[in-house]
């Protein structure tokens, strides 16, 4: 049954009491309306726990009403859409929310690591380290999971996130941080100077303290003026208010990084919507109004629940109209937290008593008590009474050292606040302490940026829009929008004088962090034990490392520390802020890129005829392929590969290498730009010829090889392999402009510009004169091998034909624009038809590379030269060219380097794998007797076994000789015969022929 | 990151791609006899390849505008604060006449 | 011997639907249309030759070449700056012609380098009241009117693949004209990325001659 929203006031906030919101708090139905967070509709059903603690397991309520929260941390939603340790605070209701306590088991009631309360004196700071540190091994597989058990937050859904994210990239002259009064001013002055503004807001309201805090702006109320400038603002063009989205890093160049969350306030996103969505937003200034946050102080059993910010509690009965306690005691050392009696008496809220620890409280505040007839006691609270349920007593300690308790069931807490300086140290600017108001403010910004209003250290209304505005003008005229002059909104400078307190000695644990369980006496060991520095002090105690990353107890840690230590808080020092400043879901890093869009896919000419024909495609680099063709009948991949291998080499098959990177040299002194990027010459070849070329990397390394062709005196046809395309075309381009600038030489992709295929085996010639104009002369007179001209072929179509091989056989590479490749290939197997063609993958292809002894990519594999892969004698000594001293240095022309050879197991029917080691007979297995390896592999149907290439010390001079293959991998060991890596037609006949 | 490319303008670093030190410069070779060139060569090229200062603060960097115009730059940033102070063209990015003392004084 | 049927196959074939997609609205926010059968050449200009191929450009298609960062509509073509010193020559097929740079070669005889590039890229063009808001998920260059007026090109990447952008006429609704050329290989991909980027708004899809534009 639902509850009556017991702590519901009758009438204000800034909620829509016409439509009520169902939801689900560790399966207790409850109701709340439309503008509640979770955490304000629990407030409004007098819900006090909310969880339970990291450590120690102890009952913790709701302590503020932002996105600092460290205590009510849920589990939202359910199956799939689970998100662990997301802040009450920050969700908006929406009806049918279902959330649950994290960190308690059986129940949040009743949990019975709550033990670890008991043991406490052994979980102090430290705890790991000192405890479990040895046995090193026993760390991951003992320590590690039990403490995840015991300790640790929420639990992870366990499936794929079903909800859609996205990126996005945002552009403005001025972003605005925070729609709080500065950052509305300074959106009001920009805006209307006529800059392009980007307003940012994480809240799903704008106006920010205005929300809260009442006040009077331009003497009218101040909720009234946020509404009014969020309307100006909407109606200006150049303005974009962005809420709900919370900007979380400062990147190099003005880009910002943020977090819309689009649709975390619905169950589910509607249809093609995303959850959340990452904004990069690069801003040429940027204006940080991120405001501040009122941190706890540190006094006995500060953590029970029933314990709030000041500033909480007065957002919860302000904006929410939901009042956290019947009898309200305050614990303050500011005038601010003086303005939550204000409020709760004007919600008609018992006042108990407030405690205030400053010497001289204020008379206007002396005054309130005694017309409101509520206690003033000066001094500081000692211990809470209470437990699970909430707090029942307030133990006060009173400046003249007399004791008292008064009873109550909420204390709201003030130490002061503390601007939001976390984005402006972004960049390693470090915060500068200032005494007036205790706390930090920025002391240097990433460059474009500015800090207004509270966040600047700014606390009164009147300045924060006082500098908000001026902040905005300023930063539009900047931009170049001077605009006309306007004036400030104005309102009163109510007074924020402190007196500072950080902690309060006692016997009940006083808590530092919240969500690390980090007390007071942990900083005094960590202390003790000499980790002074704050930077020790963060990682011993892990203050400050939680998901909140310590905005409620990061000063508070190091002021208690300055204390111990005797020195000043300036001097103690203060951590930095890293990105991001609130939580964000890998899911929205990823955004459109995960599962078949991780990464942009290519796609041949033929692709779709090949999944036409069943073929099973592979991923090479970002392309895919066909790896081989399946036939009826056929049960394993091996059938089908050798059917296409012997097919290729008993008749014809084709195969689509479009994916080798294509490149158009051109100009003047394009042949003398390859001779310089190749090892062996090309300015030499006639046109209408190709010749296979080889380049190094300026170290003397194989960087990639492939044909390149004349097709006119000053144009050159360059084919890289498939992987190293992109690559090639950036050193090509590097050797353009930067290294002989001097060249003229034109250079660009054309890879898929052409549709290209192979055509391969004895009978190519008999395909080819079905599809290629008769007039055409094919004969080895009229096309000799390493021959390059255009034909016509029938049906009228114009193709460049290449007579090149890869395969050891008769070939072809015939090229046609891209627009034809599909067409190209139906007509091939019309063509070929009477000769039985055989469209073959590309693992056919990799067989009858091995089988003529051609490298590829596993021999080409940045660590091998031109000698080890038997290509040396390419090399030119009439010319310079990239690679060529280098190549020379002592350790690259070692006699005794890893070259490569064929290898074959001695057992016909064994299995070659590649990466196997290469060991001499009768030696142990170690480093010392590791003479290469086994790079690629394949059955052999020619051959009739696995053969396969390898990589052996000084294998040129032993070729017959028996060695063993040893695989640790998979366990074995067995000899194999090093030899000629050709083992098919070593004299090339047939290619030629 | 963001650099700004003399021909396209600034652009986000995701268009860009690194490559290092741009103050080496790779030796120039006028003669070449069975294979070898002057004197020394081996060494030169050795500091060339090899040889890299690790400069905190303001640095000269080879970065190619790859995922744009294709454009090689020598951008001009401090390594402490990310800071770019210039950007310019490769001398050889556009049709512009380059000559060879120009490509040879850059040896020294 | 039989006689051989060349049909044409655009990368796009199996990917643009024609017809909605995306969000169920009564107007498309997205517009997408591929636009097929056009020729395109890249212009290089040679060392020393800058003027040379800007003259040529000016007699060959009567308008000045385009300024970095410039689309300028000739006669019979588009000319799209795509970098120092080059350009991309796009204009609609003309039949039976398989080799484009052939009418262009004697305009710019060693003066230039030319590089047919038309069956390399694929052209879709984006427009519609939500275009700007979904290439804002594609590209990171500015789209705003003050920064990228019509005529404005840009070579960007989307999806970390290198792009030709440019902007022409508002269409009739007073919506901005993107167009984009994408490799073709990646055609099909980025073309799902796209559709994915404008679901929803609605999308309204089409394929067009590049002669009917």
């Amino acid at each position: 049954m639902a509850s009556q929203q017991a702590n519901r006031l009758a009438a204000g906030g800034l909620i829509d009491r016409t439509t009520p919101l169902r939801f689900s708090f560790d399966g207790k139905t409850m109701t709340g309306y439309a503008g509640d967070t979770l955490a304000s509709a629990l407030v409004a059903n007098g819900v006090k726990l909310v969880g339970r603690s990291f450590k120690y397991h102890r009952p913790r309520g709701i302590l503020t009403a932002g996105s600092e929260e460290p205590n009510a941390l849920v589990e939202l939603r359910s199956g799939a859409r689970r998100e662990p340790n997301t802040r009450a605070t920050t969700i908006e209701l929406y009806d049918g929310l279902d959330a649950l306590s994290q960190n308690r088991w059986p129940s949040l009631g009743f949990d019975v690591m709550a033990v670890n309360s008991l043991l406490s004196p052994i979980f102090v700071a430290g705890f790991y380290y000192k405890t479990f540190m040895w046995p090193a091994k026993f760390w991951e597989k003992i320590y590690e999971p039990a403490i995840r058990r015991a300790a640790g937050l929420g639990r992870p859904s366990g499936v794929a996130d079903p909800d859609h994210y996205d990126k996005a990239w945002a552009h403005c002259d001025v972003l605005i941080v925070g729609s709080g009064p500065a950052g509305l001013a300074a959106a009001l002055a920009a805006g209307r100077a006529g800059a392009r503004v980007i307003l940012a807001e994480e809240d799903s309201l704008v106006g920010g303290r205005l929300n809260s805090d009442g006040g009077e702006i331009d003497t009218i109320p101040a909720a009234e003026w946020a509404d009014a400038a969020l309307g100006e603002l909407r109606s200006m063009r150049n303005v974009r208010v962005m809420t709900r989205t919370a900007v979380f890093g400062v990147y190099d160049g003005g880009t910002y990084g943020a977090l819309e969350r689009v649709n975390d306030h619905v169950p589910v996103p509607p249809k093609h919507q995303v959850r959340q969505r990452l904004w990069r937003i690069v801003a040429k200034r940027c204006i940080l109004a991120a405001g501040a946050t009122e941190r706890p102080i540190v006094f006995p059993g500060n953590d029970t629940p029933g314990v709030m910010m000041a500033s909480a509690v007065r957002t919860y009965i302000e904006r929410f109209a939901a009042v956290p306690g019947k009898r309200l005691t305050l614990f303050t050392n500011n005038d601010d937290g003086w303005r939550t009696v204000e409020s709760a008496l004007q919600a008609g809220v018992e006042i108990a008593a407030v405690i205030d620890a400053r010497k001289d409280v204020p008379a206007r505040c002396k005054a309130l008590a005694e017309d409101d007839g509520f206690a003033l006691y000066s001094g500081n609270v000692t211990g809470v009474r209470g437990g699970k349920a909430g707090i029942s007593h307030v133990d006060i300690g009173l400046a003249n050292g007399r004791r008292t308790t008064v009873s109550a069931d909420t204390l709201a807490m003030s130490g002061g606040w503390n601007p939001s300086v976390g984005l402006a140290s972004h960049h390693r600017g470090r915060p500068k302490w200032q005494a007036e108001i205790a706390a930090f403010v920025p002391d240097g910004c990433p460059p474009g940026m500015t800090v207004a209003g509270a966040a600047n250290g700014e606390l009164s209304l009147g300045a924060c829009l006082r500098s908000g505005h001026e902040a905005g003008a300023s930063a539009a005229a900047d931009c170049g929008h001077a605009g006309a002059k306007h004036t400030a909104p104005a309102a009163t400078d109510e007074s924020v004088a402190i007196a500072p307190l950080w902690h309060v000695e006692g016997k009940q644990k006083a808590f530092v962090d919240f969500q690390h369980d980090v007390t007071a006496s942990d900083v005094a060991l960590a202390q003790r034990e000499g980790f002074e520095s704050v930077e020790h002090l963060k990682r011993y105690t892990t203050l400050g490392m939680a998901t909140d990353q310590g905005k409620t107890s990061n000063v508070t840690g190091l002021a208690i520390m300055a204390q111990l230590t005797g020195r000043s808080i300036p001097q103690t020092g203060t951590t930095i802020y890293r990105p991001p400043q609130v939580p964000v879901a890998i899911g929205a890093f990823a955004g459109h890129h995960r599962d078949e869009n991780f990464h942009a896919t290519r796609l041949t000419p033929s692709h779709h005829w090949a999944a036409e024909r069943g073929a099973v495609f592979v991923d090479t680099g970002l392309w895919k392929r066909a790896q081989w063709y399946p036939q009826p009948g056929e049960n394993d991949w091996l059938e089908s590969v050798s059917r296409e291998v012997l097919a290729v080499r008993n008749g014809v098959g084709f195969c689509d290498v479009s994916t080798l990177g294509k490149i158009d040299v051109m100009g003047k002194d394009a042949g003398v730009f390859l001779d310089r990027v190749y090892l062996n010459a090309f300015s030499s070849l006639g046109v209408g010829k190709a010749r296979y070329g080889l380049m190094l990397r300026e170290d003397g390394i194989v960087m990639d090889d492939g044909t390149t062709s004349r097709l006119a005196e000053d144009h050159y046809y360059l084919t890289t392999t498939t992987a190293k395309a992109g690559p090639v075309m950036q050193h090509l381009e590097f050797c353009r402009q930067v290294l002989w600038p001097e060249l003229d030489v034109q250079i660009t992709s054309c890879t898929d510009q052409w549709a290209t295929f192979s055509i391969a085996g004895p009978k190519t010639r008999d395909l080819l004169r079905e599809i290629v104009d008769p007039a055409e002369d094919l004969s080895n007179e009229g096309f000799p091998f390493m021959g390059v001209r255009e034909v016509q072929l029938r049906g009228g179509m114009v193709a460049r034909l290449f007579r090149i091989s890869f395969s050891g056989e008769m070939a072809f590479e015939i090229s046609v624009p891209a627009r034809y490749g599909d067409a190209l290939a139906r007509n091939l197997m019309i063509a070929g038809k009477p000769f039985g063609v055989t469209p073959y993958g590309t693992e056919a292809l990799g067989v009858m590379r091995i089988e003529k002894g051609h490298v590829a990519g596993p021999e080409l594999n940045g660590t091998t030269t031109a000698a080890d892969l038997g290509l040396g004698k390419m090399m030119s000594k009439k010319k310079d060219f990239v690679g060529r001293v280098m190549a020379g240095r002592e350790a690259l022309v070692a006699q005794d380097r890893q070259v490569v050879v064929g290898i074959k197991p001695l057992d016909k029917t064994r299995r070659l794998r590649s990466g196997a080691h290469i060991i001499p007979r009768g030696t142990m297995v170690g480093p010392e007797t590791d003479q290469g390896y086994v790079t690629s592999v394949c059955y052999s149907p020619i051959v009739g076994q696995w053969i396969g290439l390898g990589l052996v010390e000084r294998g040129r001079e032993r070729i017959g000789e028996i060695v063993r293959a040893h695989d640790p991998l998979r366990d074995e060991d067995y000899e194999v015969e090093i030899c000629n890596p050709c083992f098919y037609d070593p004299e090339g006949g047939r290619q030629r022929g | 990151m963001r650099i700004a490319c003399p021909f396209c303008g600034e652009r986000e670093n995701g268009e860009f791609t690194y490559l290092g030190d741009a103050k080496p410069k790779r030796p120039f070779v006028a003669v070449i006899e069975d294979g070898k060139g002057a004197e020394g060569e081996q060494d030169a090229f050795y500091e060339y390849v090899y040889l890299r200062d690790n400069v905190a603060g303001e640095m000269s960097e080879y970065w190619y505008h790859g995922g744009g115009c294709r454009s090689w730059l020598v951008v001009k940033r401090n390594t402490l604060t990310h800071e770019i102070l210039s950007v310019a063209a490769a001398p050889g990015t556009g049709a512009a006449v380059v000559d060879v003392a120009m490509a040879k004084a850059g040896t020294e | 011997m039989v006689d051989f049927v060349w049909n044409v196959r655009s990368p796009l074939q199996q990917a643009v639907m024609p017809g909605r997609a995306g969000a169920i609205v009564p107007f498309a926010g997205v517009k997408l249309a591929e636009i097929r059968d056009f020729d395109l050449v890249q212009i290089f200009a040679r060392r020393g030759q800058r003027e040379a191929t800007a003259k040529a450009v000016k007699k060959h298609y009567g308008v000045d070449a385009p300024a970095p960062r410039q689309a300028v509509s000739a006669k019979g073509a588009t000319l799209i700056w795509s970098g120092p010193d080059q350009l991309m020559a796009l204009s609609a097929r003309k039949p039976g012609t398989f080799r484009p740079v052939d009418a262009l070669r004697e305009s710019f005889e060693g003066i230039a380098s030319l590089s047919d590039q038309s069956d390399g890229r694929c052209l879709i063009r984006m427009s519609g009241l939500q275009a700007r808001a979904m290439l804002a998920k594609l590209t990171s260059v500015d789209l705003h009117d003050s920064v990228f007026p019509v005529g404005t090109a840009a070579t960007t990447s989307i999806d970390h693949t290198a792009v030709n952008l440019w902007r022409s006429e508002n269409s009739e609704d007073g919506s901005p004209v993107f167009n984009v050329l994408v490799f073709s290989s990646f055609a099909d991909s980025i073309w799902h990325t796209i559709v994915d980027a404008a679901a929803e708004y609605g999308i309204e899809i089409e394929t067009r001659s590049a002669a009917s534009v």
